[in-house]
């Protein structure tokens, strides 16, 4: 049974950095940090069914969002709520400072040490991995090679000069410049070597190319060469969205020529001839260079008998490298590990293919520099809850028997 | 002399009778069948010996080999909402009719099974939709009874078919499960329907008499020569005779009706995994050039004489199963695929589960009696009856665990079905721990309680969502290793995070309506035992947690998803490593802990069963059984929640106002 203290001991009177020291290393504040976690973790679980998961994560997670006013059903929560980065981010100081620094180090006390220090551990997993980490996808075809892997939601644009029927000298302008140019704001581009510069606004992260023949504007969009960008609302799925965006050119004479349409949603790059030089502009997901390439030798796709259960996905790839080729296969759960980049069986197509019928495979490619650190920390953590935990049953137990025989 | 209070007692005897008239009422409406009793006026039961000797054929079904009685079993519950049915025979007599029998019924004697209350409607309207004779609101009918809107219901089934399936009304949804249902019946029992017609080769009559009859294998062995007559009429004349037209109209008919029902046909070539249906051998011998012809002949020359032995007598009848049974399974033995068929045949015949159901109920009922006859010698007698029957329902629950884990050739939690039976086990496991722990009685009580209410849960679901839960798992759960650590953890925290409410809300009777009879030592004994259970569900949930971030690591390359299960169990993690710090911090006293830990049992419930109904996610299994149950659970626990609250704040008061008089007796013996 609960007993309220009747006797305090006086304390001496603490200045305010102490006062802060207690606060900022005390459960009161580790408890309602854990709470505020949790709710967050509740909201953006019913949040993604409406918004999808991309939008979700960097609403609720992003160190871009210090508060949050959640949405539920489509409806607004009247509620404002501080940023989940934030929150770890507090967490991660109070369990120094609480579950290191301050915490008794006595032999009763080491589970719990041992378990702060795991949890710290996993925390800085999760801040590395939010900040460094990197992912795309490869599709490859059997018999097919590939050494470049796709950013699943950044546009970027490429300007490359065609020299010989081909497309040399890529210069790319990244997804981070783009994405703020909305409607009124325009950003210019200079390119080494290139003598144009380009301007760059309008940009949408979901677009589809109209002709005003089809369907004619509505909110006053841009017209050029008789078409506009007419903006969808975003996909759940963010990899589902096509960004489109206006452009014009700036010519070394300060000549400036009519607005163009650059979006991922066309199936040509522009051109623009200077002089003799030819110059391509793409709109695209961005492409990312592998440091090997690799062959996918053999795709095979099982199914448990009479169904369309999946059974098995096996890619027997070779991976080759300064000359040099190995075999390896990545299926389901077996992912392959290699120079800091991680190969993952993610899909496969075509579905429904016939027997005989060419494949390709689906990579997903994740470079993450703390890819093992949550295992350890798992470890690390595990160890320290079961010292902890069988200490007190022990405890526990024993003076349950000490007490019978007493009594008995 | 009992210090209990007498006005506590009788609610929580109120509530408990409660619990456990809605057990055995669920009991009741799960094992009897619903509606009248049908009239089939022919109907005669098939002999034991021959269903037991059916019962263990092997068919494939489910990506798996099965015995014939657990398709049987599934197929019912998904069109009847039951494993049994009691229809008023021959002389008036009523038979309790099982799967194995009334698949029996369905593929052997369709006149008979046609007038079977085979379908469940929940809902009359889909009936008044196509224009078919209703009963009640919800009741069972035949075949026959619904076959005349037949026509009408696959095109409303189409039509709603169209309609985004999170916008289907429950009516629209129950009409396109009920023409897919009658699709699928009709394809048992057409599935006989080659070797119960034959062929007829018209124009073979002598004058007065009726065209000659051939069975399908006689034919099937003239497939080449017909096959090459065929291409010869098309080369020279441009058409087809029309007898041979006709005939051949007829073999396609027959196969195509027996195409979907039963793949009971192991393949001859040991590298092939698919089995066949009679329909697809047929098929495959008159338009193929195969190598296994005349054994496939054989094989459909076999299920004929199956079948022509039921119209003779049941001896004939088995005498004819046995020859067919044995072919098959010799193949299916030296393919390897028999091992563990009889295995299961056992395990669902021996129904451990509703075995264990009994053995918890009279547990359950003797707790009610043990705590009413407090310290009493009998009651002490009762405790260890309570330990013996629990325990031998615990230990009934972990044969059916392991059976099922030997039959799935994996470890035994992979789909829901296995959470919901392993918790219930886990739990009960645990709580005699506590007990074991503890000697207060209270634990030892509410093990058959929860174990019985879990199994009870268990039966729910199964019967809602009718699929085999014994099928393989996709591609990506399929590993052992994984399901083990990851699955079977997480699980075993679930476990444990339940045990800490159903604890709390004994606590919240027991010191809320004083039912401790000034036995401090009891409430200490269930706060220890809720935290020790806090404590276990934070070590259980957090490790199991990590480790379901590690094999998503190894899937799908991030450790983290968001998926809406993973979070469940990361805020399982939270709440409880909250409740600790809040505990240590002292935010909590012994009222808040209980309370909170009640709370626990909601966070434990979204994260098991609620994120499966969000539609999002990679563990999302798109199921609606239970959707209302989860509604009735939150309701419960926040009732035991807002109770706890109120019983606080009156004892609040009450130490208050106690305290007051003590004051005013003070300063008046003072004055």
């Amino acid at each position: 049974m609960e007993t309220e203290p009747s006797l305090y001991t006086p304390k001496a009177r603490k200045s305010f950095l102490g006062k802060s020291y207690d606060f900022m290393a005390g459960f009161h504040l580790a408890t309602v940090l854990l709470l505020v976690l949790l709710l967050l973790t509740w909201l953006a679980t019913l949040e993604q069914i409406d918004q999808g998961l991309h939008y979700t994560l960097n609403k609720y997670f992003s160190w871009k969002s210090p508060y949050i006013i959640p949405t539920i059903n489509g409806k607004i929560v009247p509620v404002l709520l501080p940023g989940g980065y934030y929150i770890c981010a507090l967490l991660l100081v109070n369990m120094i400072l609480g579950g290191v620094v301050r915490i008794r180090k006595t032999p009763r006390q080491i589970g719990n040490l041992i378990s702060h220090f795991g949890i710290i551990f996993m925390l800085i997993a999760g801040g590395v991995a939010h900040h460094f980490e990197i992912r795309g996808n490869m599709a490859i075809g059997e018999g097919e090679m590939s050494d470049v892997a796709e950013d699943y939601t950044e546009y970027v644009i490429e300007v490359a000069e065609v020299i010989n029927g081909e497309r040399e000298t890529f210069h790319v302008i990244r997804g981070e410049f783009l994405s703020d140019l909305k409607k009124g704001k325009n950003r210019t581009f200079d390119f080494e070597g290139i003598p144009f510069s380009l301007v760059i606004g309008g940009y949408s992260k979901n677009v589809v190319p109209v002709s005003i023949g089809d369907r004619a504007p509505k909110k006053g969009e841009l017209v050029t060469d008789g078409f506009y960008l007419f903006e969808n609302e975003p996909e759940k799925e963010a990899e589902r969205n096509i960004a489109g965006a206006y452009g014009k050119y700036v010519l070394e004479n300060g000549e400036i020529s009519d607005p163009i349409i650059i979006t991922a949603a066309s199936f040509h790059p522009h051109t623009i001839k200077v002089g003799e030089r030819l110059f391509t502009v793409d709109m695209r997901k961005r492409l990312w260079p592998m440091p090997f390439q690799v062959k996918l030798d053999k795709f095979t796709a099982d199914f448990h008998p009479g169904t369309s259960r999946p059974a098995e996905f096996i890619s027997d790839i070779r991976r080759l490298e300064n000359g040099q080729e190995s075999t390896v296969r990545i299926e389901m759960n077996e992912p392959m590990r290699y120079e800091g980049l991680t190969f993952f069986q993610a899909s496969y197509g075509p579905e429904g293919a016939k027997p005989g019928e060419k494949m390709f495979s689906i990579f997903e490619i994740v470079r993450n520099p703390a890819d093992k650190w949550p295992e350890y920390s798992l470890y690390t953590v595990a160890v320290g809850m079961l010292i902890t935990f069988l200490t007190k049953l022990f405890g526990h137990l024993s003076a349950a028997a000490r007490k019978r025989n007493q009594h008995g | 002399m009992d210090n209990r209070s007498k006005f506590g007692k009788w609610v929580v005897a109120l509530l408990a009778i409660a619990a456990m008239v809605v057990a055995l009422v669920n009991l009741f409406i799960d094992n009897m069948p619903k509606g009248e009793v049908q009239k089939v006026r022919d109907y005669v039961p098939w002999e034991k010996e021959t269903i037991e000797l059916i019962e263990s054929i092997p068919l494939q079904d489910g990506g798996r080999i099965k015995p014939f009685s657990t398709y049987a079993g599934f197929r019912m519950l998904s069109l009847h909402g039951a494993r049994s049915m009691k229809v008023e025979g021959k002389g008036g007599e009523v038979f309790k009719i099982k799967p194995t029998a009334w698949l029996m019924d369905t593929v052997f004697r369709p006149w008979l099974a046609v007038q079977l209350p085979t379908f469940r409607i929940d809902n009359s309207k889909v009936l008044e939709a196509i224009s078919v004779k209703q009963k009640g609101r919800r009741d069972r009918y035949s075949y026959s009874e619904i076959v005349s809107g037949r026509n009408k219901l696959i095109e409303l089934a189409q039509s709603y078919e169209g309609i985004e399936k999170k916008k289907r009304d429950p009516v629209h949804q129950q009409t396109i499960d009920l023409a897919y249902n009658m699709r699928s019946y009709e394809a048992l029992l057409g599935y006989f329907a080659f070797a119960r017609t034959g062929l007829t080769l018209t124009g073979t009559a002598a004058p007065g008499a009726s065209d000659q009859k051939v069975s399908f294998s006689t034919v099937m062995s003239t497939a080449a020569p017909l096959r090459s007559e065929l291409n010869r009429m098309m080369r020279q004349e441009g058409e087809v005779e029309p007898r041979l037209q006709d005939l051949l109209q007829q073999i396609l008919d027959g196969a195509n009706m027996s195409k979907y029902g039963l793949f009971m046909i192991p393949p001859y070539d040991k590298t092939k995994e698919e089995w066949s249906s009679a329909g697809d051998v047929i098929m495959k011998v008159m338009t193929e050039d195969t190598e296994d012809a005349q054994a496939i002949i054989s094989d459909i020359s076999l299920m004929e004489g199956k079948v022509l032995g039921s119209f003779q007598s049941d001896k004939d009848f088995r005498k004819a199963i046995t020859t067919f049974k044995d072919e098959m399974n010799q193949r299916a033995e030296s393919r390897g695929e028999m091992g563990l068929v009889s295995l299961e045949v056992t395990y669902f015949k021996r129904d451990f589960f509703l075995n264990a159901l009994v053995f918890f109920l009279i547990g359950s009922l003797l707790t009610l009696a043990m705590w009413a006859l407090g310290n009493s010698a009998i009651s002490k007698s009762i405790y260890w009856t309570i330990g013996g029957t629990t325990m031998v329902g615990a230990f009934l629950c972990v044969i059916a665990i392991v059976m099922r884990s030997i039959i799935m050739q994996r470890s035994p939690v992979g789909n829901l079905y296995d959470t919901i039976i392993f918790i219930g086990t886990t739990s009960v496991m645990l709580a005699l721990l506590v007990e074991w722990m503890t000697r207060k009685r209270f634990a030892l009580g509410l093990s058959p309680i929860i174990g019985a209410a879990l199994i009870l849960l268990a039966r729910r679901y199964e019967m809602g969502d009718a699929g085999d839960h014994l099928d393989p798992l996709v591609a990506v759960l399929d590993s052992n290793y994984w399901l083990t650590t990851h699955v079977i953890t997480i699980t075993l925290g679930y476990s444990a995070g339940l045990l800490s409410a159903v604890l709390s809300c004994a606590y919240v009777l027991m010191r809320g309506l004083n039912l401790d009879g000034d036995d401090k030592e009891m409430l200490r004994s269930l706060t220890k035992a809720v935290y020790g259970c806090i404590c276990l569900t934070v070590f259980l949930s957090l490790v199991g947690t990590v480790l379901g971030g590690i094999w998503a690591n190894d899937s799908w390359g991030r450790f983290w998803g968001w998926d809406p299960k993973e979070n469940g169990a990361l805020m399982i993690v939270l709440w409880t490593l909250a409740i600790l710090h809040a505990r240590l911090g002292g935010i909590i006293k012994d009222w808040g802990l209980h309370l909170c830990s009640i709370f626990t049992s909601c966070i434990v419930a979204f994260s098991w069963w609620h994120v499966n109904f969000l539609g999002v996610g990679l563990h999302n299994y798109g199921f609606t059984a239970g959707k209302s149950t989860i509604w009735v659970f939150y309701g419960v626990m926040s009732f035991f929640i807002l109770t706890g609250i109120m019983m606080m704040w009156l004892e609040k008061e009450f130490a208050k106002q106690k305290q007051q008089r003590i004051l005013i007796e003070a300063s008046r013996a003072k004055s």
